[in-house]
């Protein structure tokens, strides 16, 4: 199997990952995300950003679960937008939600075989694929067991194991690591940088420590509006640079590049208005 | 596998449960039928025929509820025909069950009226279920229904046969009409909208 290291955009042999154009999403009357530009190739990349900074709607418009209402999304190279091609999408994304209920008195080899089933996954492989995923988040011992007879940190690993059950080429994470100790984190972390070396991985967090340790990409999200992009080193740097506040050097870069980018928006603001 | 994934399907809407709730129901609409000594005054069949197809239309609807519309939303397929299947087919077998309690007289309050009522409360809550979620989606049908038993009788005009479809006795044109149009515009609104999403994230 080869494998396309590097997004090349000359050759359209293999699109790999996602790109984004001019993505705008509404709720209501609030504006979630405005003309987000984004691409995202093989790798595991950061989403970082404050609570209601549009994390989660952008992870769901990319999950296809949610509209935008505005732009254009690109996955593995087909219009997420077209109904006819979603579902191709579908079949090779992965998907933990922030909250995902679970249906009732299912076990957990019922729970990820029932999400491979919706991800139309041949019948002959599936046992093994859910077998397989449920070992790589830890839970192979509690396989058989109910869904709501586990923790907290258990049920979340459930969540990663359903998303990575069909070999996904595009993963999307909103908060995996919420809920989980601190031993399950640094796994979780070891699963992250295995599964971004051959797809596209994004992670939603909070925890700094989580995109010093496992990403190759950070990007920061404020106010429905890309913040910062870099790598964790560059905005390691940036914090290193100025005295904002923070206990480690990824820490401070975060501080330092939201203050920047809000220090900055009043034209952008008043642009906006403007053109309204 | 994949009859292991529809089966799976089923127990995610928890369609055993939903089987056993509408065996119920219809027992409990033939003890009704029988201690009411309906057999002597076929009229003392309207609240069987108005009362039970309503409880078999909301536990219908609760099975409507999904626990994680997040997760179902990643599906490859499109929802509807699943969503159509189950509905066509849990309303098919309490259309097909119910009558069993009031055998007998077609005219009166008989099978034609039973198979009417529960097509069109189960059309009422299916809509309810797109637009208040599955879960409540009993609650527009029981207010209609009830408010009909209650203020139907006595009244008289063309009209009544319509809005009152729940107590007409048999073969009124305008009650099938306004039944299967419910039952028509409810079955489709659900299959292509889905419930409302519930639970984790409203």
């Amino acid at each position: 199997m080869t494998t396309a290291s590097h997004p090349s955009r000359s050759l359209p042999a293999e699109p790999v990952g996602i790109r984004v154009t001019g993505l705008r999403v509404r709720h209501r009357r609030t504006v979630a995300l405005d003309s987000v530009d984004l691409d995202f190739g093989p790798g595991v990349h950061g989403l970082l950003g404050p609570n209601g900074a549009g994390k989660t709607s952008l992870i769901r418009v990319l999950a296809t679960v949610a509209e935008p209402s505005g732009g254009r999304v690109e996955i593995l190279g087909h219009d997420a937008g077209d109904q006819r091609r979603r579902g191709e999408v579908r079949r090779r994304m992965g998907y933990l939600p922030q909250e995902f209920g679970y249906y009732p008195g299912f076990t957990v080899r019922e729970f990820v075989a029932y999400v491979a089933w919706l991800k139309e996954m041949p019948a002959a492989v599936t046992p093994n694929a859910v077998e397989r995923a449920v070992a790589r988040v830890g839970l192979a011992d509690r396989i058989d067991a109910k869904v709501r007879t586990l923790s907290g940190g258990m049920v979340r690993r459930v969540g990663i194991a359903q998303a990575i059950v069909n070999d996904p080429r595009v993963l999307l994470f909103d908060e995996p690591t919420a809920g989980l100790d601190p031993e399950q984190r640094v796994e979780f972390r070891e699963l992250l940088r295995e599964l971004g070396a051959s797809s596209t991985v994004i992670v939603s967090t909070h925890l700094v420590e989580d995109v010093a340790a496992a990403c190759t990409e950070v990007t920061l999200v404020e106010g429905g509006r890309v913040a910062y992009r870099g790598t964790p080193d560059s905005l390691a740097a940036l914090g290193d640079a100025t005295d904002c506040v923070g206990d480690n050097p990824i820490e401070r870069g975060y501080t330092a590049a939201l203050r920047a980018h809000r220090a900055r928006p009043r034209q952008a603001a008043a642009l906006g208005e403007a053109a309204r | 596998m994949s009859s292991f994934g529809g089966f799976l399907y089923a127990r995610s809407r928890t369609v055993p449960r939903t089987l056993a709730a509408l065996a119920g129901t219809v027992g409990f609409a033939v003890w009704a039928a029988e201690r009411m000594d309906t057999y002597l005054d076929t009229d003392q069949r309207a609240p069987i025929v108005a009362l039970s197809p309503l409880l078999a239309a909301a536990v219908i609807g609760v099975s409507l509820h999904t626990p994680s519309d997040e997760l179902d939303r990643t599906a490859v397929r499109p929802w509807w025909p699943r969503r159509l299947t189950q509905l066509l087919a849990l309303t098919a077998l309490a259309a097909a069950l119910l009558p069993l309690a009031v055998l007998g007289d077609a005219t009166t309050f008989g099978p034609p009226a039973m198979i009417r009522n529960t097509l069109g409360c189960v059309g009422v809550t299916a809509a309810a279920s797109v637009v208040l979620g599955a879960r409540l989606s009993w609650l527009p049908p029981f207010c209609y229904v009830g408010s009909v038993v209650l203020a139907s009788s006595g009244v008289r005009g063309p009209a009544v046969t319509v809005w009152a479809w729940p107590m007409q006795p048999g073969p009124q044109p305008g009650a099938w009409l306004a039944a299967g149009a419910a039952f028509v515009a409810g079955t489709a609104l659900y299959a292509v909208r889905g419930a409302r999403p519930e639970g984790p994230r409203t």
